[in-house]
């Protein structure tokens, strides 16, 4: 596949994400215990683990999908604390700040691949249809789906529809993006394809979030590997030198797991 | 027999009337009812809950006979048609509300936490993402209510609506030496003849609705 110039026409305004003292619970679970962790503007994080370690529930206190029990949460300017009252305005500032891959795509099935990405932009950007479907056009081309945009997701391999999903959060011009397990749901040579979006947007200095098993995504394009266990940071560093040498016992047991695989 | 048709067919618009006005009542209701089962506040929820339970708990015969003579404000009283389409529509409301509850409940997760995520605000969320898929899983039992309700509207004869059952009635009644059980049988061809277009039609979207999904 051609590698798409995803990002020749979006202005980057990345934003730092800064994390501090977040705790949750589920019920009497402690999910994330006391989590503080920093992430540059423009630098990618890969975050690892076990599951059942936090990871997915800390990357969704980023943008409150998930409310925290306690610490604060801030991208770019915009800062929460939980606790407190969150106006609808600034949740809202906070969201829009912030773009979200899932591992299950989550496309809106009952519109078409373009309206998937322009109708976003035209309820939270404002933006006119015509301007809307324009960019929304301009976007699927660099992922190489241009072709798609008339269709329904449902007619879309899982791959493809990914990819759409990275389209329609780009379209609303995020500071900072989160992927939750992106390639997880896909077979591996579909995979790639996401893979090689998401390298060209990290190479254009996108601040990235990534939650995954890709290891060897995380060593290449990774510029800090944080390794969590039971809702706790046990480990971060540069990706290279962990996955080479890790300092945890707990970090060596679930490498060699995945490497495994 | 055919004067027994001409009878009956004389009630056909009577039963037309009261199902779609009691259905029209039923799905504009239904909505303000299912926002109140999704509401945020838990008295709400348990409010609009407990009136639907009491709606569909009561056999729609006896609320018909309750709003019809039990309801006498001053010198208002409802007429028996208002009283039978207000009566039908109520009871269409709270099942209206139910199947459409059932069809956001089967919308997975991920929808709501993707409008969410995309920064989507809280009724262009309800109205542009979920309700039209919502929409879809509820039209096939929706459908079905129609078919029910039209069948149902039957019981407006016990107030004195002049519809087919109430036609059918009164026929049998004028001819009681030739026409026997005939009008019956005529008014069960007649209701069976218009529920199967809305059979037919319920089929299709329903097949249709799985594919496009």
């Amino acid at each position: 596949m051609n590698a798409p110039l995803i990002t020749s026409s979006l202005e980057l305004a990345t934003a730092g994400v800064e994390i501090s003292h977040l705790s949750k619970s589920f019920g009497s679970h402690l999910v994330l215990d006391d989590i503080s962790m920093s992430v540059e503007p423009g630098s990618v994080t890969a975050l690892i683990g076990p599951s059942g370690s936090g990871k997915s529930t800390l990357l969704r206190c980023v943008n409150l999908l998930e409310t925290p029990d306690a610490g604060t949460v801030t991208v770019g300017s915009q800062t929460i604390t939980a606790g407190q009252p969150v106006k609808d305005r600034d949740l809202l500032a906070l969201r829009r700040q912030v773009g979200m891959v899932f591992q299950s795509f989550n496309l809106f099935p009952h519109f078409s691949v373009l309206r998937n990405v322009a109708f976003p932009q035209e309820r939270v950007l404002g933006r006119s249809r015509e301007e809307a479907e324009a960019r929304a056009l301009t976007l699927l081309e660099r992922v190489g789906l241009k072709e798609k945009a008339h269709q329904h997701p449902a007619r879309c391999s899982g791959g493809q529809q990914q990819r759409i999903a990275i389209a329609r959060a780009l379209a609303l011009e995020p500071s900072a993006m989160l992927f939750d397990e992106p390639t997880s749901a896909l077979d591996p040579e579909v995979g790639v394809e996401v893979l090689a979006v998401m390298r060209e947007l990290a190479s254009a200095g996108m601040t990235m979030i990534v939650v995954t098993h890709e290891m060897q995504f995380a060593r290449e394009v990774g510029d800090h590997l944080v390794v969590m266990a039971d809702g706790r940071i046990i480990e971060e560093g540069v990706p290279a030198e962990i996955m080479a040498a890790p300092k945890e016992e707990r970090t060596r047991r679930f490498l060699s797991a995945v490497l495994e695989r | 027999m055919g004067d027994a048709l001409v009878a009956i067919l004389l009630g056909l618009p009577m039963t037309l009337l009261v199902t779609a006005a009691s259905f029209a009542i039923g799905l504009v209701g239904g909505v303000p009812l299912l926002l109140g089962l999704r509401s945020r506040i838990r008295f709400v929820r348990l409010a609009v809950r407990l009136v639907i339970d009491l709606i569909r708990g009561v056999p729609p015969i006896v609320w018909l006979f309750l709003l019809y003579f039990g309801i006498a404000i001053g010198s208002f009283r409802f007429n028996s048609l208002v009283a039978a389409i207000v009566g039908l529509g109520v009871i269409s409301s709270a099942y209206l509300a139910e199947i459409y509850r059932g069809g956001f409940a089967t919308l997975p997760r991920g929808q709501f936490e993707a409008a969410q995520a995309l920064g989507l605000g809280r009724a262009t969320t309800l109205g542009r993402v979920l309700a039209p898929q919502a929409l879809r899983t509820a039209l096939p039992s929706m459908a079905t209510f129609l078919l029910s309700l039209l069948k149902d509207s039957s019981i407006a004869s016990t107030i004195g609506v002049t519809e087919m059952v109430t036609a059918a009635t009164v026929f049998a009644r004028q001819n009681t030496a030739t026409a026997g059980i005939v009008p019956f049988f005529l008014a069960a061809a007649v209701y069976f003849a218009l529920s199967i277009p809305v059979a037919v039609f319920a089929r299709r979207l329903d097949t249709r609705l799985r594919k496009a999904l």
